[in-house]
């Protein structure tokens, strides 16, 4: 009767090791993307103006784009996002969606001028631990022919006791469950680069280390003008 | 690794009857039953500072057997009967969805084979015994989506050890006191281990009630593949260091049957669990 106990508990405590939930904060600002954003546009010619709306997880998600200029004496944009430079001058070119309850909008200045200068083509920044792993260093963004390369420097240093160390472009620096999947992390100190195939350099928000079996953040970097 | 760690977390609570320098007596034995479990969210890094992790939860149930084949040659296996090793969900704070759905892995873990012998008289009144401990990877490695599930570390270990101890009276109480120092050669490119204890037992109502406080303590020689780079994706995979304090109670119901429940967590550590460990079980000398 007492072994009888006795299993009765040990099967009580199995029973106790059901898997539960665990919840991060992961609330960023929905916002408007500009994919491609320019500058100044030659006059007489167009360009098509890239844009995706992401929710408050960093998600793309589908939605209608309202597009104005505030002068379409100087640039007009169509209802696809195209613009058309009229005539030399400056203007905001607005964008905005509808969401439940509130309207979301972005704006930028355009020149129309004598060329097109397209807005960002490489960004700098500094690659932080959040964690109490070493991680550090500084990065460089530039566009290529088919995306973009990370360059990160001689200052980059990282922990290598950390199983299964990934690196990620994202959207959200807490979830990497709509991120792009870099690389898993092989170099631990000094220079190296990363290649990334169609992918522009305005997609993405952030550089994320991700411990990826126990989906813990260790670093990020934010990616910004 | 972890299962490594939690078998020693584990070796905290089976030696009070069997264990340290005094082999079991000709033809006696102990036998115990328990169950071993942690829970934690956090964990020491390598800097030995505490990050958090996601909830994971370890509950091994096992079996315990000491046997003396000589009065001073003692036969002692530890095996690991059922080892379940969970995950929790990961989900969204702002959508409530779920981002990794959590995981568990089910299976017989590792298995320590255990010769031990008396250097000296166990009546003697400092005994002094040397062990061999085999670690055998009956466990499972790599269960789950991400491969981070384990039941046990893979590789064969040998240890050699050395236990002394000796007892005496505390105020009216009888007591013990007993130490040891091992060396863990491990293979599959794990780092050797030093390791150390140290333990005192007060048998607070004569031959009913003991209750024992441990410190016990694993030192890496950090000679292997650094803990990324083995291939387990575990954070407890390879140069682990600890240093733990448990209490444990035994109590004797009757003919040499008794109950145990004990506790134990490390007060510092490198690339380990960051919270308690609880035991209970069931034990009969014979």
């Amino acid at each position: 009767m007492k072994n009888l106990y006795f299993l009765s508990t040990l099967f009580i405590l199995l029973l106790a090791s059901c898997i539960g939930d665990d919840f991060i904060d992961d609330f960023v600002e929905p916002e408007i993307r500009i994919l491609n954003p320019i500058q100044s546009l030659e006059t007489g010619s167009t360009y098509q103006i890239e844009v995706l709306y992401l929710n408050n997880v960093g998600e793309q998600e589908a939605t209608e784009f309202i597009w104005s200029s505030s002068d379409s004496n100087i640039a007009s944009v169509d209802a696809n996002g195209i613009l058309t430079a009229v005539s030399p001058g400056v203007v905001n070119i607005t964008i905005q969606t509808q969401l439940d309850l509130d309207i979301l909008d972005t704006s930028f200045e355009l020149e129309v001028g004598e060329s097109t200068i397209e807005a960002v083509t490489s960004i700098q920044g500094i690659i932080e631990t959040t964690t109490f792993y070493t991680l550090e260093g500084n990065f460089e963004i530039n566009e290529t022919a088919n995306g973009i390369v990370i360059d990160i420097d001689e200052t980059y240093r990282a922990s290598s006791n950390l199983p299964g160390l990934y690196v990620y472009l994202s959207n959200n620096r807490n979830n990497v469950s709509n991120a792009h999947e870099i690389s898993r992390v092989d170099v631990f100190s000094g220079a190296h680069s990363y290649e990334i195939e169609d992918v522009s350099i305005n997609d993405y928000n952030f550089i994320v280390y991700f411990c990826k079996p126990f989906n813990v953040k260790v670093g990020e970097a934010e990616i910004k003008n | 690794m972890k299962n490594s760690i939690l078998i020693v977390l584990l070796g905290l609570s089976i030696n009070l009857f069997g264990g340290g320098p005094w082999p079991q007596p000709k033809g006696a034995g102990y036998i115990k039953l328990s169950e071993w479990w942690t829970v934690f969210d956090q964990h020491y890094t390598d800097s030995g500072l505490i990050d958090p992790n996601l909830t994971t939860g370890v509950f091994n149930t096992n079996l315990y057997a000491e046997y003396g084949f000589t009065n001073r040659f003692t036969g002692i296996v530890n095996a690991n009967l059922f080892s379940r090793n969970f995950m929790n969900n990961l989900k969204s704070n702002t959508t409530g969805n779920t981002i990794v759905p959590g995981e568990a892995l089910n299976s017989v873990g590792d298995i320590d084979v255990v010769f031990k012998y008396g250097l000296n008289q166990p009546s003697s009144k400092i005994p002094v015994a040397v062990s061999l401990t085999l670690g055998l990877p009956t466990g499972t490695l790599g269960g789950g989506a991400q491969g981070n599930l384990q039941t046990g570390d893979g590789e064969f270990n040998q240890m050699i050890q050395i236990d002394a101890g000796t007892g005496f009276k505390l105020g009216k109480f009888p007591a013990y006191f007993s130490t040891y120092v091992g060396l863990n050669n491990r293979t599959e490119n794990f780092s050797e281990e030093f390791r150390y204890g140290l333990e005192l037992g007060i048998n607070i109502i004569p031959e009913r009630l003991w209750l024992t406080s441990r410190l016990t303590a694993v030192e890496s020689f950090k000679n292997g593949l650094q803990s990324g780079a083995i291939n387990s994706t575990s954070i407890f995979a390879n140069n682990t260091e600890f240093t733990s304090i448990g209490l444990e109670a035994n109590l004797e119901i009757a003919n040499g049957f008794g109950l145990s429940a004990g506790f134990a967590g490390a007060i510092r550590g490198e690339i380990i669990a960051a919270a308690p460990s609880y035991s209970v079980g069931v034990y009969k000398k014979f």
